[in-house]
């Protein structure tokens, strides 16, 4: 099933980020990030209320240092479904 | 641009994982032409035990007798280099700095090789008379490779400006997968004429991987969080890269779990560390207490050390030690079985990390985040997490078992090309491990870890250890090496 939404996720030390060409939310944790993922696409009025939106967020792997690229090659996805308040 | 595991092909040109499978790959398919009479691989250069240099390095193959050893020796230079620029290339790594490096870490490589094969650090005891010379250390082919480790850890920790000019092609998890690729070819080899030990010891190797893993993990989780009062996410994090795989286990956690990336690049940082520790003090204390066991060391030192280029390097070591101990004592073992064992019992660990990835992340998601309903973990996370040069070490091995059963009149033609590749080949790209790894183990980065470091080292030698030989003796005892010959 393609999802409504394609994110690339990546963390700077301090911030998870979930970014494509039309939004970009962080928190430090991932339920905040979750939480104003909700918020953020209920207000931008893509979809209608009550509407049920699946995320997948794709964890961009260059976040990860070059020398420890060698031993392990994926960090992780996620698919993220909720309601549209 | 952004690296995103998003399909099932993702990654198959810009990962070293992958690039193990092809640049092993390539070489088997070179090496298996030999089937049809023709030995497109024997120009590879050889190092041979010598008293006299100009004996020490030839060509591999017999059809390239004629072959100057120095041509050989470029020829191979040449062929390694385009093969590994590639892809580095594809790798986004710096062409120029990989170039450099590369370039340097092949020649010290190469001298190690063919210094550690001068007859007085080689030669077992029974050859002294064959190389007239009344004296030596017997250290069989461990000469070599640990004198690559010793030059490769002098640069890391004595000339570091220098080693940071080589970690971009200072690779031991790439050169050692493609190694357990050719090393494929090896055992395959070796169940032509030993099929049942071959299959006894995957067999006892995976049920011995999955006992040691029911016990590792949670007993060195426990320790971590009862004793020395580590977070959840770290102590689960540093218990898989502690107890199962090293730095995979731990990214492989730590992104089950969620964790900052900040928590496994740390617990990383220690775990390369600690394997080159592990890769020292290991071979001799086995070799010392367990030559009687050899198949038991190999299972255990695969449980034990904790990332694949230094387990593969500390089995290959061992089993040198070991095959020069028993040499000495009149008895000579079949090369490649107790490096089998130890490979073979990482490889399992190595395939069982997705799966247990997998399930922590439902537990994570299921118990700590509770969002059940809302997060959800794709079975492809097994996939992306599977290390795929285990595909490129069963194929080439399944086929070369498949010859001898199938095609039973090709097996000496499929030996020419099979020879090169499972040895001069294989043991090169040992070679490039020892030097790589020695190169980017640093340990003055254990400073400032000192929580985390005496962690690691009560699990290691606390924990760990004694489990992986209990759990190798009982199912690996008794079973002994084929003799040579």
């Amino acid at each position: 099933m393609k999802p409504d939404i394609e994110l690339i996720l990546t963390h700077d030390g301090q911030e998870w980020i979930a970014r494509n060409g039309d939004l970009a939310v962080s928190a430090e944790s991932l339920s905040e990030l979750d939480e104003k993922l909700e918020k953020t696409v209920g207000e931008s009025g893509k979809f209608n209320k009550g509407h049920k939106v699946t995320v997948f967020m794709g964890f961009d792997y260059d976040v990860i240092p070059t020398w420890m690229r060698q031993y392990h090659t994926h960090y992780f996805n996620r698919l993220y479904t909720f309601e549209v308040c | 641009m952004s690296s995103v595991n998003k399909k099932w092909y993702s990654g198959m040109l810009s990962n070293e994982d992958w690039w193990a499978v092809w640049l092993g790959m390539s070489m088997f398919v070179l090496g298996l032409l030999s089937i049809t009479g023709v030995d497109l691989v024997g120009w590879m250069a050889k190092t041979s035990t010598w008293v006299n240099p100009a004996d020490g390095l030839k060509p591999a193959g017999k059809a390239y007798s004629d072959m100057h050893p120095i041509i050989s020796l470029i020829v191979t230079y040449l062929v390694f280099t385009a093969l590994t620029t590639t892809g580095a290339y594809f790798m986004k790594l710096n062409v120029k700095k990989f170039l450099y490096g590369w370039t340097i870490i092949f020649a010290i490589t190469w001298a190690a090789w063919f210094i550690g094969h001068e007859a007085h650090f080689k030669a077992v005891p029974s050859d002294w008379d064959k190389y007239g010379i009344g004296w030596g250390l017997a250290l069989g082919g461990g000469a070599s490779y640990m004198l690559a480790l010793a030059i490769g850890l002098f640069i890391g920790n004595f000339t570091k400006g220098f080693a940071k000019t080589l970690y971009e092609a200072a690779k031991p998890e790439w050169y050692i997968k493609t190694a357990i690729v050719f090393l494929g070819i090896k055992v395959g080899l070796m169940t032509m004429k030993a099929a049942d030990f071959a299959f006894e010891l995957a067999v006892s190797g995976m049920a011995a991987t999955f006992v040691a893993y029911m016990l590792f993990w949670p007993i060195v989780y426990t320790v971590g969080r009862k004793i020395f009062k580590f977070p959840r996410q770290w102590a689960a994090v540093l218990s898989s890269g502690i107890s199962i795989c090293g730095v995979s286990a731990s990214v492989a956690t730590a992104g089950a779990i969620r964790a900052r990336p900040l928590i496994p690049v740390m617990v990383s940082m220690l775990i390369v560390v600690f394997a080159m520790v592990e890769l020292l003090i290991l071979p001799p204390l086995f070799t010392a207490t367990l030559d009687h066991e050899p198949i038991v060391a190999g299972s255990a030192m695969g449980m034990t050390v904790k990332t694949d280029g230094a387990d593969a390097a500390a089995g290959a070591v061992m089993e040198e030690m070991m095959w020069a101990k028993a040499a000495a004592n009149g008895v000579e073992y079949e090369h490649g079985w107790i490096l089998t064992a130890s490979v073979m019992t990482k490889v399992w660990i190595d395939m069982f990390i997705g799966l247990w990835a997998f399930v922590l992340a439902i537990i994570w998601v299921k118990c700590v985040e509770k969002k059940p309903g809302q997060s959800h973990i794709g079975k492809s996370e097994i996939w992306h997490r599977f290390p795929k040069f285990v595909l490129g070490y069963i194929f080439t091995w399944v086929v070369y078992m498949g010859i001898a059963f199938w095609g039973p009149d090709l097996v000496e033609a499929a030996k020419v090309g099979a020879g090169t590749v499972q040895s001069p080949m294989r043991k090169m790209m040992f070679m490039l491990t020892f030097v790589s790894i020695g190169v980017i183990t640093d340990f003055s980065k254990l400073k400032g870890m000192g929580k985390l470091a005496l962690y690691y080292a009560v699990a290691l030698f606390l924990i760990i250890t004694p489990i992986a030989l209990v759990v190798a003796y009982l199912f690996h005892h008794g079973m002994m090496p084929p003799l040579a010959g």
